[in-house]
């Protein structure tokens, strides 16, 4: 199968704003992410796959160099044109406001609609179709605080496919999930990588479940990350040291 | 589901028609018929009319801002009065008045009412900037409603100060206003009023969609493609705008921003905001038209503040959210 280039990092240094300082979390790295790739991103807590992640999506300004997305240069891009190239799983839990699960997978079509956020035939089918691959059509009239963890990871999970990105990154998608969700959940992604052509970046502390499951790994460590194919991981010493040699 | 809220609509719709006329036929004259028609038709279009308009419009725009408030902080118990906005629109209103009737600035009556209503647009909007400004450093709901709470009092504080100095004729007539009230406002008001207020409520129809992306908080909606911070601006000016020219013509009254919204919510079980800004019309202009009626009825020969009913009614439901921790 073909694959295409869908994100390019050169050079770039990222970080955040503190007291309007610069904190660089990965300085000068050069990435390269293609269609069809299920990237697992390890390293241990705090240096920089949350902020790799968040950069990517919008949230966080890269400090310096080039990102491309598509071809297109990141800081060219508008919100909207952004949200329709790469679509998020986040770290934080919502509820309350009466919001279903139907309701948090229809708010992928938001980059879709008009201003009034009407939706048409076309817009019910793709939403209706995210909550059927995921899964979720027996729970998709329950509030977001009765779903189980789970379940609301695979809900926020077809937001993104409701989405209809080639790009989606999820930060830490498979915390406090008990282990068969766990690797449905994996095993859901590694789906979408492989029909659907989608490149996807998961961040995860289970580091078997990434090593079963990703084709590539990104270590980040020491303000710098490389990519590595999934089978000379455990050869790696950053992955080693991140495992803490407990695997195997 | 359509059905089902099309009949909750249309009873919203037939209690709206209720308390209009409700609130058209009864007032301070109870004997309609004994008095002569010229008088009737005086009490009728210069008493009545100006009143029942005042309560629609007070109870949509207080409804709207608590809305605005509510998702923009995506907390269920925020709202112009509990955060304060409403004492700080208060706060700049008794600045401007007692100043203004000092230096006898409001001779005119345009530009008196004028200067009246921007001060207190202004005065709700300084304070929802702080309020958020407070917010991004807290992480609790009721924190940020007792700060809100705090805020208030401060007003309050600088506001009994300025009352201390004032002179007694420009302060009777403040301290009456300070009691919210619908029946203070004449048709010559409601020329000032209505367009405002209409205009603020037509412009929250174009931020449906922008509302809608706030309900997952501020990473998603911008992870949707909606531009949080430029939104987050003009519905900041939105919801002062709603709060400011209400508070400016009825004063500050108390828990239909916070209460409005949640009985939205619970009466339509939807997070479609759509149907939420609707129903927050109709629910708070009723619950205005209501309050009115029964403020007039209650005690013969008196008319209780509004405050008192709106209370009542407000700070349980409030209380009650408090004990129930399922999110509305």
């Amino acid at each position: 199968m073909e694959t295409k280039t869908c994100i390019t990092i050169n050079e770039a240094t990222l970080g955040y704003k503190k007291n309007k300082q610069n904190v660089e979390v990965l300085k000068s790295i050069n990435l390269q992410f293609n269609t069809t790739d299920f990237i697992g991103i390890v390293g241990l807590n705090g240096t920089g796959k949350s902020t790799l992640l968040k950069t990517l999506c919008g949230l966080l300004a890269p400090l310096n160099g080039n990102i491309h997305i598509n071809n297109k240069n990141y800081n060219q891009l508008t919100t909207l044109e952004l949200a329709k190239q790469i679509s998020a799983v986040l770290t934080e839990k919502i509820s309350g406001f009466n919001l279903t699960c139907y309701d948090a997978v229809a708010m992928g079509q938001l980059p879709y609609t008009n201003l009034f956020n009407t939706l048409t035939t076309q817009n019910y089918n793709i939403i209706n179709n995210a909550i059927e691959v995921c899964g979720l059509k027996n729970h998709q009239h329950k509030l977001l605080n009765e779903l189980s963890d789970g379940l609301f990871q695979k809900t926020m999970i077809a937001k993104c496919v409701a989405q209809q990105t080639p790009i989606m990154l999820l930060d830490e998608p498979s915390a406090f999930l008990d282990y068969a969700s766990k690797h449905e959940l994996f095993l859901l992604l590694q789906k979408f990588t492989t029909q659907q052509q989608k490149c996807i970046l998961v961040s995860s502390h289970d580091l078997d479940l990434v090593l079963k499951y990703c084709k590539k790994l990104l270590v980040v460590n020491n303000n710098s990350a490389e990519l590595i194919s999934t089978s000379e991981a455990l050869h790696h010493p950053v992955f080693k040291q991140i495992s803490g040699g407990y695997i195997f | 589901m359509f059905k089902s809220n099309l009949s909750k609509f249309i009873i919203l719709l037939a209690l709206f028609l209720a308390g209009a006329l409700l609130s058209l036929s009864i007032g301070g004259s109870q004997s309609f018929s004994v008095l002569d028609a010229e008088t009737n038709n005086f009490i009728f279009w210069q008493i009545r009319f100006p009143k029942t308009i005042t309560a629609i419009l007070a109870g949509s725009t207080l409804s709207i801002a608590g809305l605005i408030l509510q998702l923009m902080f995506r907390n269920p118990l925020a709202g112009p009065y509990v955060l304060g906005i409403s004492s700080g629109a208060s706060l700049f209103v008794a600045t401007t008045f007692l100043t203004g009737n000092a230096f006898n600035l409001f001779s005119n009556y345009f530009f008196g009412k004028s200067m009246v209503v921007v001060s207190s647009i202004f005065g709700s909007l300084i304070i929802t900037f702080l309020i958020l400004a407070l917010s991004k450093k807290i992480n609790n709901n009721v924190i940020l409603l007792l700060i809100g709470l705090m805020i208030s009092q401060i007003c309050g504080a600088l506001q009994g100060f300025l009352e201390y100095f004032a002179n007694p004729n420009s302060l009777k007539a403040f301290v009456i206003w300070g009691m919210g009230s619908l029946g203070g406002t004449t048709n010559l008001d409601l020329l000032i009023y209505s367009p405002i207020a209409v205009l603020g409520l037509i412009a929250v129809l174009f931020f449906i969609k922008p509302l809608t992306a706030f309900l997952l908080g501020e990473n998603y909606a911008i992870n949707s493609g909606i531009n949080y911070s430029k939104n987050r601006f003009y519905l900041i000016l939105i919801s002062s705008l709603l709060t400011g020219v209400t508070t400016a013509f009825c004063g500050p009254i108390a828990f239909v921003g916070i209460a409005i919204p949640i009985l939205s919510r619970i009466i339509f079980k939807t997070s479609n905001q759509k149907i939420h800004v609707i129903s927050c019309m109709l629910i708070g202009s009723c619950v205005l038209l209501f309050s009115d009626a029964l403020c007039h009825n209650l005690l013969k020969n008196t008319v209780l503040p509004i405050n008192m009913i709106t209370t009542f009614v407000g700070a349980p439901l409030v209380i009650y959210l408090l004990f129930k921790s399922k999110q509305w």
